[in-house]
This record gives structure tokens, C-alpha cells and sequence, in this order.
């Protein structure tokens, strides 16, 4: 069999099809604009209520994604991020740290203790925390955490504490959540694996978001995990992006990564108890704190803060950046809690903290040409200040002291004397460094200085009244930069126009002393005469300059429209610097050049065409959002613009210590086990306060029972907040509001409903959220968040209300006024109370009126029926609750070491009674006692006589009994008549019947007669209507016409009249 | 805190409440023959809680105090006071309405809710005036950038008379305006003559000036009559003339801020967000700098944020 060749498709080159064909490859992504045009029917509009609603709907999700914009005070050089690393016992939390510093820093540190901070990159930097399992802990690093690193064990699955932190998360503000399960090589089979990783990623997904990013690290590798996994977590934390929290930006804090007890040994010597003075460290976040504000740190307590001063960062992020990776040196690790990071600067001091091991290293460095002063410093019997003083005489240049921390080291000669002499086991140890430009930290200083006495001169010069009219009399000319800039808020009156000025009259009013006679007329034109339209202008304002520029302006923007490539380039730089304002640019500044005054006035040209190009074509699509938005930036640009050229020790003063900077918080008089039960595994945190928030009082919150919180609350049982940066036991009054507006006190909270609740505790702005727990002390199995909520009101005049009825008993009733008492002891009680509605138990209402005058307490009430002996009346009355003052910080910090999470404070009612062993009294009622039930007796139902009668025949009373038998007395004889007596019977009958048919008979005629004379009387009725109907008619037309003819008349009268 | 004296005795109540800080003033006129708080001290102390302004002392003294705290109450405010309108001593009602509500609408408090209306007119000294304050509530001040007061390009101005011939008023205002012609001819003075039950219970007549620049600056003046019975009577020539040059010299002192609400502007600025203001003053007023006293030298008693006062001539 032959197979016949077909002809193969001829693909056509040219003609009309093919240039469709080609037309359409070509056009092969703008095929929904053809499509719309091939078939239009099938994009016209169906429905217009649907495209209303589709048009809605976008609009909808468009403006759900705008937030209120706000002014971005991120500062230039952020602090580094804190990561906080959590997870259950066991789960690889320090080995993961251990991991990540390795894999940042190439370091090894094997005791995570306190917070690392390593330069993870160019422009960042990480604070890595391990937060142990003490609720403690997981609360207050909730608060200050930017990201959260979750250990989850894989083999095991979810731990409660997990959820815990979760839910405490939620309540401070959710940071950044990244889950990281490990113990993966746990698993031998695959598929249990995958499925396990499925479950807890959608387990944890419900907690988080959809979608949260978790990490699996599958196994470890000589004691640690895979590399590769750890550079992959490393990357995913380096590019992470955290949301700014309201809390956190509005309140400065410091999550501290140094102590030092600065307290005179002396004072501790004398009394071992003595409180302390600590200076604490670390790097200053949230927002700009004040110098002289008050800090809480939870665990121990409120405190004001001696002082502040600002630290040259220990762990700098490189100064330049370059395009290459960070090198070694660059790469920083600071975490002086862990003891690395020996060598730190202090405010006048530096501490070298010297492990035994290096001892022969620092040894070295002691034989500088200075050890003779150390030497004569050791040896000579005077106090170390007086010889820092003679010290800092001898050198007017800047001195840095430097503190040397030690082990007692056998082998240094001096250092063993020391011992010997102070018996101590640490000493201070002093010596100085005369430091000259060589050192980096130095020449800091002396910029510093530099800078300082320059921006004083300026101010100075510029304001030379002000601040003398402000502060007083200025400090002296000779006296140092640095008291100087102490100086400059220290208020000074003079001591001579004080008394003066103490009892001034208390007005604004300001007479001004005319000196300038206003009637002449070259004071006018020479001082005022510009400040108005009508004077002269500016020269960049003049009516005629600007007429002048405006051409060339036009003239200029042909020009540019022919070059466009110019344009561009010189737009961006336009964009750069246009937002500088005005006078800014008017203000007469240094000298410039010819040139660069011609390119400051393009500049300036070209911004004002710009504006006038986005004024014509831009703004017609600017939304009031988008305004609000470059509104904020060019605020935002502002605040950046005014205080960047000034110096540190300035600024510092005047907008406080920002955000960012490494700063030394004083604080004096914490209390002694602060720090003799210093524990840094927990973590120390600062919590800058608000101007009234060192204060307590009311507080007015939502609140609601956690759900996975197995009991409800009991009201006055005391109860664990943590609000704001506290952790504190307080008593709440759990209420609910009724309809009228009334708080009413509950006993407990409601089980799956939101309740009021008001405590005494700390002042925290409104729509802060906090969290619940009973007890911080020890581990439970039960989920221990007890109730969450939100701080609504600060007010003391909100009164919670308990019902109180006042019981009484009626002892004479008359009829609707009864005589009652045992509701009050008093007259003065019942007159209080009079006009009081009061009620029975039945539901009969009622009214107090007037006190008896015997027996006490008694009064005479109406009611609206009569009152029976038995009816018990109450009155339903509001009494209002004071709310318990308790305000107990938890001092968890102050705990001895190990015992940390056993803080317990007040105890609730139920475990005082479980554990002094008490139990209540049951209510005899309650009790369950023998059923003896009685028999009962009814009396038999009497019917009334008239019911009887009205009843049907079945349901009246049967009295009769059946018949029976009559007993033979009883019987009747038979009456027998005599035949006379018969006939006259017979005859008395007929008569009846006779006279009884014609009766009926006669009844019959007379009837039908009747009818007869109805039909009769109907007819005639009939017709009689008829004709009146008639007649009436017949008037009725009549009277018509004649009112038509009236009305004709009258028009035909009036059209005459016109 | 403690201080001494009965200066600025409103100055340290407004501070103390807002920044909800004890103060204790003792010594109050201690060298005196009067000891102690005069009526129109306890009236304003009452006035914080409770509105019957003390006849001593004109409704400017109280109504100061109030624009400094009305913005910050938890609800806004509606304050009726009574008392004296206008008198030599104190700020008039007239030149707050002119000068410090536009102010306190550059810093966002606006919207229906903000007025002063002068309900009744009460000169000293027995006073018999009504004045209706409403101020609505803010979360936050705006930052301002008042740096350029710019050119003025109209004067404005009330010239009111109560109790006495009404012709008066137009005198005020014809004395007023031959000076002021000569720098622009955009004046308008309006005329208030107030009768009957809304005239108080003294006679006496005054103006209000204010100039407004073309950046919304408004610098104001007043001249008052001599309260009945104490001291020499004016003239309504005199009166306009003085005005007119007092506002001349308020002009040539300059600023974005006029004398009088110098202290209210940076007490807002200090009340402000965490941002920079700027404002322009002219020579601060002896009042201005005993606020900045209180507000920034005792150490600080209001988070006064990173504001900064660029003085000036």
C-alpha cells in the first residue's frame, strides 16, 4: 500500500492575513486593550449597582492600607535590634546565640550571660538576649524585643510557655516573630517529619500571621547547627524590617548591658545593706530622654535618675561605608555582662576588666613612661581625689583616669601590696594616662570642647539678652567649657532684683516706652515705612524683579524643554535641596562666590519653576492624605535640619539624649540586693516614664478573662498586671455597666464577656494594653495569662455601685399604710431615706413617708394594695465601693540568685484558706438532709349554688343517688276515685281542650292578620319614597340652575368689570 | 516646687496643673499692709474649678489663663464669664478675640468650637460684661514655623463706647485713621456702640487695632478710657491718636507674635509634639521671659521637647 503524501501546511508570508497574524505577535501584550475592543458587550456594563459596589470595594481596600501619617523620628544611626531568643528548657537557645555570633563575628563566646551586640552589618547592628523561662523575663523582654527568635522542639511540639510569650507579645505590642524548630534529626522516618513540620508551621501560623516565616534547623554538627542554616537565619535577620510600636516611641528605655556599683565602699563597709548607687548602660532606644526623668526597671522599682551622659559607642558600625564586606575589625562584638569587651570607656574613667589569664598582658602595658606616677599614686597615704586634683592641676590638658578592674594577681608586686593592704579581693586601681592627640577617644574630646566653647560664643553673640533675661546672670567668662555648658540651665536670679520682682503685679499688658515720635515723618519712612504692602519690598520680592523673572522663567523653560537630558540632571538636585525654606536661603550667609551666588540664584529659579509646575499639573491629583504625608516629611526634615550641626553636649541638652546613643544612667539609692543578687542572665531594662507617670492613682480598664484560662476571677482577689514598663500586684473591683450607666460591682469576672475593672496603680495613658497573671512564682502546668485588656480612663470619679437591699417587716397595716421596722436603727437614717420607693417580695410597690417616733428605726410607708403580716419589704439601694489601695511593684530582681522566679506577694483568698486550712461554713440550706415527705389533705371542692345552676348537666355535682328500692314506708298508696268524681274529671278535661283549641286558633287568625298589615304598610312605605325622592329631586335641579345661572352672571359681571 | 511672691502667679497654676506638678507659693505680699491673695487671685484660683471673674481685674485676665489650658482639658471648654470687659490694666477681651485666636489657629485649634464673643460690655470699674469663651479640645499641638511675618496689608480695628454719646466712636476713629492713612489706605474701624442691658454698668469707650500681614500675622493695640473716678478723662482724639501710635510701635517692634500672646505662643510650642517650632518674636515683653523662666528653667517640669525660640529684633 502506497501512504499518498499530503501537503504540508503552506504558513502564508504575506497578504492581508499574514500581516494580522504578525500584527499580533508583535502586539502580544496588549491584547486586553484589543480584547476590550473585539468584544466590548463583554466589558459594558451589566449592572451599575455591581460596578458601584466594585468601585466601592477597591476604594475600600485602597484607603484601609493608608495609615495616619506621623513624623519620622527614626534616628540617623539606630540602636542595634534587639533579638530576643526564647524557647522551653533544653531547645537550643545558647547554641543558637552561640551560632549566630559565630556566624556575624567569627568569634566564639561560650557563656551567653547578658545582652551581645555584635555589627552584624554595614548599618546594622543586633543585641542578642536569651530569655530564660521565667514569666519574669518573657514580659519584660516582650516589651523591649524588635525581634523574637522562637525555639519551638520539634520532637516535642508546642510548649505552654511558648503560647505564654505569645499572648504577652499581643498585649505590649506584637515585635517581629520568627519561629525556629530544631531537634529535626530527632526524626527517622521522612514522613513523620514532613508531617510534623506541616502541623506545627499551620499550628503556628494560627498564632502568629499566615504565612510567618519559620526555620527549620535540621540537625547539629559537632555541637552545633549547620552552617549554611545559620548563615540563612543570619541573612533573613540582617534584612528584616520591624514596625515602629506606640508604646516604644513614645517612651524612652535602655535594655542595660553593664553594671557598676558606684557606691562608697566606705558606706558599705559600715553598713553591708546600704542602698546603692549603680550607674547602668546601654544603648538608649525608643525616643529622646530627658536628663533628670524618672525610670522604672521592672523588678525592682521606680526610680529618678541621678544622671545621664553619653558613652562613645563600644560597638560602632564601620564610618565609611564601602562596597565590600565588613572585615574583622569591623566586625565588633561587645557584651561586657559575658566579660568581652574588656577595655571600656567610662564617663571619666576606664575600666579594663583583667581575667587571671591575662594578667601578663596588662602588665606589659604598664610600663608606659607613666608607671612612676601610678607608683607614687599607690604609694603616697593621701586620698585619691585630692591627688587627681593635684593630678589635674599639674596638667591642664585632658586627663583620662583610667580604673583597672582585677583578680588579685600573685605575680604583680604592687597589686599584691594593694591586696595586702585593703584586704579585699578586687580593688580600684588607679593610675593615669596622659592621653594626647594619639588617642581616637581623646581627640573626640577635644573637638567636643572645641565645638562646645564655639557654639557658646555664637549663642552668646547672638542672644546676649535672652538668656540672661531667662536663666539670670551667666556664669563667669573664666570658668571652664564644662561648667559652662552645666551652667547654661541653671537657673540664677539675681539675688538683688529678686525681692523686687517676687510681689509683681501679675499682667501681660506691656506699655512700651514710645521713643519714636510718630508724628515726624522721617521716623516713619525710615523705620516702619517697609513693613507694609505699600513700602518697599525685598529685591528677590519686588513687583518688578519678579515680573522680570517670571519672563525669564518662560524663556528659560523653552530652553529646557529642548535640552531635556539637562533638566534631568539638574531636577534631582533640585529634589535634593529644595525643601531648605526661604529665609533660609534670603539669610545673608558667608561670603560666596560670584559663581556660586549665579548658581544659588538658578537654583532658586528652577525650584520656583518646579513649584509652579506641580502647583499647574500635580496637585490636581493630590489627595489630603498625600499632603498630610509631605507635610510630615518636610517636618520631619526640619527637626533633622535644626539640630545637625550642632555638637553632642549641646544638643543633648536641649532635645535630650536621642535615641541610638550608648548612655550611662546614674541611679542612686536602689536597694542593696540589686546588686548582691545580680543576676545578668535576667535582663535589666530601663523604662523611661512619662511626666506624670511616676504617679499613682485610678485607673479605669477593659477587661476579659483569658480563654485558656481555666478559672474566672474573683473580684478583690489579688492579681498581677503588667501595664506599661511595670509588673505590679494590685486589687481590682470587677464591674460591669448597666444600661442606666451604672457601675455594678461583680463578684467574678463573666466568663467570655468583656468587664470593667478598676485598680490603684500606676498613671499609663490611655489604650496602653496589659496582661494578667495570679502568681509569678514557679512553673505550672496551666496556662497562667489570666486576663488581658486595655487602660480606658484615668479618672477618679468613676464609682463602682454593689446592690444593697434594706430589709424590713410590717407590724400594723392599715389599709393601704402599714407601720414597718427593722429596716433602719434611726429617725435621722429613716429621714434620709424618705420618698425612697421601696417594695414586697409579692411585688406590691410602695413608698416610704415618715419616721415613727417608737419603735426607732420604724416608719410609716403606703402602698398600692394592703399589705399582708407575712409580706417582708425591702428596699433596693446603691452603695458605692472604694477600691483597695494596693500597689505592689514585683521585685523579682531583688530575689536571691536561683530563686529569681519566686517572687510571691499578697496571696488570694482561696490560697490563704488552702493554706492556712480554713474552709467556709456551708449554709444550712445547702446541706442535703433526709426527704420525709407528708401526706397531704384536701378539702372537698365546693361549687357555688349559681355555678351549679349555670354548669351543663355532666358536670353538676351528681347529689342524687341512683334509685334504689323504696323502702314499704315510703311507698305511696294508689288514689282509687268514686264514679261521680270520675265524670266531673272527665268533664273538667274536654272544657280545657275545647277552650285551649279556640285559644290557639284565634292566636293563628290574629297573626296572619298582622302579617297582612306589614306587607301593607311596606308597600306604601315604598312608594312614599319614591316621591319624596322625586320631589327632592326635582328641587335639587332646580336649585342647581339657579346657582349656575349666578355664577354665569357673576363671570359675565366680572369679565364686563375687566 | 516653691516659689516666692505673687508674680506670675498665673503663669505657675497654669504650668503646675498641666504638668500636674505641686507648686507652693508662700510669702505672697509679705512686705504689703495687705497680706496675702488679693479677691481677683482667689477669684482665678476658683475659676480653675469653678465662672464669676472678680471685678479688680478685667475677664483678659482670666480668659489669658484659660487659652492656656483650653486646649488641653479633657472636654471642650464653654466658659461664660462675667466681669469687666475692658479695662487699662489687662489685655481686653476685644484684642484677644483679634490677636490670640488667629495664633491658636496656627497651631490647630480650630474648627467651629474656638470663639470669644463679647456678649456684654463691662467697663471698670464696676464691670457688668459677658463674655462667651469656647475652645474644643486637640490631642496634640501642630509645630509652626512662624520665621516670615511678611508685609501688612490691612488694619483693622473696633472703636466701642458704652454709656456715653455714641459720637464718641467716630471721633476714635477719625483720630485713628489720620495717622494711620498715611502708611495704608486699607483701614476699617468699625463702630460699636452698645446699648441698654448689653452696655454694663460704667461708662467708657476705647479702640482695638490690629494689623494683619499678608502671612496671617496679627499685631494688635489698644487704648482704653480712664475707668469713671479714677483719674483725668481723655479725649477721643487723644485716644485714637494713641492707639494708633501704639500700634506703629508694636509694628516697629516686628515679630510673627505680637507682645501680647508671646508667652501663650511658646507655651504652645513647648506643648507641642517632638518637633521643631520656630517663631519670630520682637523684643520679648518683661512678662515673655518670666514664662520661659518658669517653663524651662526649673528643670523642666513639662517634657518641653526639642522646641527652640529664635529671638530677634
Amino acid at each position: 500500500m502506497e501512504k499518498k503524501e499530503q501537503k504540508r501546511h503552506q504558513h502564508k508570508h504575506s497578504g492581508p492575513k499574514a500581516q494580522k497574524k504578525n500584527r499580533k505577535k508583535e502586539q502580544g501584550t496588549e491584547q486586553v486593550q484589543d480584547e476590550r475592543k473585539r468584544n466590548p458587550r463583554a466589558f459594558s456594563v451589566q449592572s451599575a449597582v455591581r460596578m458601584a459596589k466594585t468601585f466601592h470595594r477597591t476604594q475600600d481596600i485602597k484607603t484601609k492600607k493608608h495609615h495616619i501619617p506621623l513624623v519620622d523620628r527614626t534616628p540617623l544611626e539606630p540602636p542595634p535590634v534587639v533579638v530576643v531568643v526564647i524557647g522551653p528548657p533544653k531547645v537550643g537557645k545558647s547554641t543558637l546565640i552561640r551560632c549566630l555570633i559565630k556566624n556575624y563575628t567569627r568569634q566564639k563566646l561560650s557563656d551567653i550571660c547578658g545582652p551581645v551586640t555584635i555589627v552584624s552589618g554595614k548599618k546594622r547592628r543586633l543585641t542578642l538576649i536569651e530569655c530564660n523561662n521565667d514569666i519574669n523575663s518573657m514580659i519584660d523582654l516582650a516589651k523591649v524585643a524588635d525581634l523574637v527568635l522562637m525555639l519551638i522542639d520539634a520532637s516535642f511540639g508546642f510548649e505552654m510557655e511558648t503560647f505564654e510569650f505569645l499572648n504577652i507579645c499581643q498585649v505590649h505590642g506584637f515585635p517581629r516573630v520568627m519561629g525556629v524548630l530544631t531537634h529535626l534529626d530527632t526524626f527517622k522516618n521522612n514522613k513523620t517529619l514532613s508531617k510534623t513540620k506541616k502541623r506545627l508551621k499551620h499550628r503556628f501560623w494560627t498564632e502568629v500571621y499566615q504565612g510567618a516565616k519559620l526555620f527549620y534547623l535540621s540537625g547539629m554538627v559537632y555541637g552545633e547547627y549547620q552552617t549554611q542554616e545559620v548563615k540563612n537565619l543570619g541573612r533573613f535577620i540582617s534584612v528584616m524590617k520591624f514596625r515602629p510600636l506606640v508604646w516604644r516611641t513614645s517612651h524612652p528605655y535602655v535594655v542595660a548591658d553593664r553594671m557598676e556599683d558606684l557606691t562608697d565602699p566606705e558606706a558599705i563597709r559600715l553598713n553591708p545593706k546600704c542602698d546603692r548607687t549603680v550607674s547602668l548602660y546601654g544603648y538608649l532606644r525608643g525616643t529622646f530622654l530627658k536628663n533628670k526623668c524618672q525610670v522604672h526597671i521592672p523588678g525592682v522599682g521606680d526610680f529618678s535618675v541621678a544622671d545621664v551622659s553619653f558613652l562613645p559607642d563600644p560597638c560602632p558600625l564601620p564610618e565609611v561605608i564601602k562596597k565590600r564586606a565588613l572585615n574583622v575589625k569591623e566586625r565588633l562584638l561587645y557584651a561586657p555582662l559575658a566579660g568581652v569587651g574588656g577595655l571600656v570607656y567610662d564617663k571619666d574613667a576606664v575600666y579594663i576588666d583583667m581575667p587571671s589569664g591575662h594578667a601578663r598582658r596588662q602588665q606589659v602595658r604598664f610600663q608606659s613612661p607613666t608607671t612612676e606616677l601610678v607608683q607614687s599614686l599607690i604609694g603616697t597615704q593621701a586620698t585619691l581625689d585630692a591627688k587627681m586634683a593635684a593630678i589635674l592641676l599639674n596638667n591642664p590638658d585632658y586627663i583620662l583616669v583610667m580604673y583597672a578592674r582585677m583578680a588579685p594577681v600573685p605575680e604583680h608586686p604592687e597589686v599584691t601590696a594593694m591586696i595586702d593592704n585593703e584586704n579585699k579581693c578586687w580593688l580600684f586601681f588607679w593610675s593615669h594616662f596622659i592621653l594626647r592627640s594619639n588617642s581616637r577617644a581623646l581627640r573626640w574630646k577635644e573637638d567636643l570642647a572645641q565645638k562646645a566653647s564655639e557654639a557658646y560664643l555664637r549663642h552668646q553673640l547672638a542672644a546676649p539678652n535672652l538668656r540672661k533675661l531667662v536663666y539670670g546672670t551667666e556664669e563667669e567668662e573664666d570658668s571652664n567649657d564644662e561648667e559652662e555648658l552645666g551652667g547654661l540651665f541653671k537657673v540664677s536670679r539675681p539675688e538683688r532684683s529678686k525681692k523686687v520682682r517676687a510681689d509683681a503685679m501679675d499682667c501681660s499688658r506691656f506699655h512700651p516706652d514710645s521713643s519714636h515720635d510718630w508724628d515726624q515723618e522721617e521716623v516713619r519712612c525710615t523705620s516702619i515705612r517697609d513693613c507694609f504692602v505699600t513700602g518697599k519690598w525685598e529685591e528677590d520680592k519686588d513687583a518688578a524683579t519678579l515680573l522680570k523673572e517670571n519672563d525669564e522663567l518662560y524663556g528659560d523653560f523653552e530652553d529646557l524643554e529642548t535640552g531635556e537630558v539637562h533638566k534631568g540632571g539638574n531636577d534631582d538636585e533640585i529634589n535634593g535641596g529644595g525643601d531648605d525654606d526661604d529665609e533660609e536661603e534670603e539669610a545673608p550667609q558667608v561670603k560666596l562666590d560670584d559663581d556660586e551666588v549665579q548658581k544659588n540664584k538658578r537654583l532658586e529659579k528652577k525650584r520656583r519653576l518646579k513649584e509652579r509646575f506641580d502647583a499647574q499639573y500635580d496637585d490636581g491629583d493630590a489627595t489630603y492624605f498625600d499632603d498630610l504625608k509631605d507635610e510630615m516629611q518636610k517636618q520631619a526634615e526640619l527637626n533633622r535640619q535644626e539640630f545637625e550641626d550642632v555638637d553632642d553636649e549641646v544638643r543633648v541638652q536641649y532635645e535630650g539624649f536621642r535615641p541610638g546613643m550608648y548612655v550611662r544612667v546614674e541611679i542612686p539609692a536602689l536597694p542593696c540586693e540589686f546588686v548582691t543578687n545580680f543576676d545578668p542572665h535576667y535582663p535589666i531594662v530601663l523604662g523611661g516614664l512619662g511626666p506624670s507617670e511616676g504617679n499613682v492613682g485610678y485607673l479605669q480598664m477593659r477587661l476579659k478573662k483569658h480563654r485558656w484560662h481555666s478559672r474566672i476571677l474573683k473580684t478583690r482577689d489579688p492579681l498581677i498586671l503588667s501595664l506599661g514598663w511595670r509588673r505590679f500586684q494590685t486589687i481590682p473591683l470587677y464591674y460591669i455597666e448597666d444600661h442606666n450607666g451604672r457601675h455594678r460591682l461583680l463578684k467574678y469576672t463573666p466568663e467570655h464577656m468583656h468587664c470593667g475593672a478598676t485598680i490603684w496603680g500606676p498613671i499609663t495613658p490611655q489604650g496602653t494594653g496589659f496582661l494578667a497573671v495570679q502568681t509569678v512564682g514557679g512553673i505550672k502546668a496551666n496556662f497562667r495569662i489570666a486576663a488581658t485588656g486595655v487602660v480606658l480612663d484615668l479618672d477618679k470619679s468613676v464609682t463602682i455601685v454593689k446592690k444593697l437591699k434594706l430589709i424590713g417587716y410590717p407590724y400594723k397595716i392599715f389599709k393601704n399604710t402599714c407601720f414597718i421596722q427593722g429596716m433602719f436603727n434611726t429617725v435621722l437614717e429613716v429621714a434620709k431615706f424618705e420618698g425612697a420607693s421601696i417594695r414586697t417580695v409579692s411585688g406590691i410597690k410602695g413608698q416610704i413617708k415618715k419616721a415613727l417616733r417608737t419603735p426607732l428605726g420604724a416608719f410609716r410607708a403606703t402602698f398600692e394594695d394592703r399589705l399582708l403580716m407575712s409580706d417582708i419589704v425591702f428596699l433596693r439601694s446603691w452603695y458605692p465601693v472604694l477600691v483597695p489601695q494596693l500597689y505592689n511593684p514585683v521585685t523579682s530582681l531583688l530575689m536571691p540568685v536561683g530563686q529569681k522566679d519566686t517572687w510571691a506577694g499578697m496571696r488570694t483568698l482561696g490560697h490563704l484558706k488552702h493554706d492556712l486550712g480554713i474552709r467556709n461554713k456551708p449554709n444550712q440550706d445547702s446541706l442535703y438532709k433526709p426527704v420525709v415527705r407528708q401526706v397531704r389533705h384536701f378539702n372537698t371542692l365546693h361549687i357555688p349554688k349559681e355555678l351549679q345552676k349555670a354548669l351543663p348537666f355532666k358536670n353538676k355535682p351528681k347529689q342524687m343517688q341512683a334509685k334504689g328500692k323504696t323502702p314499704q314506708d315510703l311507698q305511696r298508696p294508689a288514689v282509687v276515685r268514686e264514679p261521680h268524681e270520675k265524670k266531673v274529671a272527665a268533664l273538667l278535661d274536654a272544657l280545657s281542650s275545647v277552650y285551649a283549641y279556640k285559644n290557639k286558633k284565634a292566636k293563628a287568625e290574629q297573626h296572619a292578620k298582622h302579617k297582612e298589615f306589614l306587607k301593607q304598610k311596606e308597600k306604601q312605605d315604598a312608594e312614599r319614597q319614591k316621591r319624596l325622592k322625586e320631589e327632592r329631586k326635582k328641587t335639587y335641579r332646580a336649585m342647581g340652575q339657579k346657582e349656575k345661572k349666578k355664577l354665569k352672571s357673576s363671570l359675565k359681571g366680572a369679565s364686563k368689570d375687566n | 516646687m516653691e516659689f516666692e511672691g505673687c508674680s506670675c502667679f498665673r503663669q505657675r497654676l497654669v504650668l503646675s496643673t498641666l504638668s500636674v506638678k505641686r507648686v507652693k507659693i508662700p510669702n505672697i505680699r509679705s512686705k504689703d499692709d495687705n497680706l496675702g491673695l488679693r479677691d481677683f487671685e482667689v477669684s482665678f484660683i476658683r475659676l480653675l474649678d469653678k465662672h464669676e471673674c472678680n471685678v479688680q481685674r478685667s475677664i483678659g485676665y482670666y480668659l489669658e489663663a484659660l487659652l492656656m489650658l483650653a486646649p488641653f482639658v479633657k472636654t471642650p471648654l464653654r466658659a461664660a464669664l462675667k466681669g469687666v470687659t475692658n479695662d487699662p490694666t489687662d489685655p481686653s477681651v476685644d484684642l484677644l478675640k483679634v490677636t490670640a485666636i488667629p495664633l491658636m489657629k496656627k497651631f490647630g485649634i480650630d474648627g467651629d468650637g474656638l470663639e470669644i464673643k463679647v456678649l456684654k460690655r463691662g467697663m471698670a470699674p464696676a464691670g457688668g460684661g459677658e463674655v462667651l469663651f469656647t475652645c474644643p479640645v486637640r490631642r496634640s499641638m501642630k509645630p509652626v514655623q512662624l520665621t516670615e511675618p511678611g508685609k501688612i496689608k490691612r488694619i483693622r480695628g473696633t472703636a466701642f463706647s458704652v454709656r456715653v454719646s455714641p459720637q464718641m466712636a467716630n471721633r476714635i476713629v477719625d483720630s485713628a485713621r489720620s495717622i494711620l492713612n498715611k502708611f495704608i489706605p486699607d483701614i476699617y474701624i468699625y463702630t460699636d456702640h452698645m446699648k441698654g442691658a448689653s452696655s454694663g454698668k460704667s461708662p467708657g469707650f476705647g479702640l482695638t487695632l490690629v494689623a494683619e500681614t499678608v502671612n496671617g500675622t496679627f499685631l494688635g493695640a489698644e487704648v482704653m478710657s480712664t475707668p469713671q473716678g479714677q483719674g483725668d478723662p481723655v479725649l477721643p482724639e487723644d485716644l485714637g491718636r494713641n492707639c494708633a501710635k501704639l500700634l506703629l510701635e508694636e509694628i516697629y517692634r516686628g515679630g510673627c507674635v505680637d507682645s501680647t500672646n508671646q508667652s501663650l505662643a511658646l507655651l504652645y510650642m513647648t506643648l507641642g509634639q517632638q518637633d521643631v517650632s520656630k517663631s519670630l518674636l520682637g523684643p520679648l515683653s518683661p512678662y515673655t521671659p518670666r514664662r520661659l523662666c518658669l517653663a524651662q528653667g526649673d528643670r523642666c517640669p513639662i517634657g518641653e521637647g526639642c522646641n527652640r525660640v529664635s529671638p530677634s529684633s
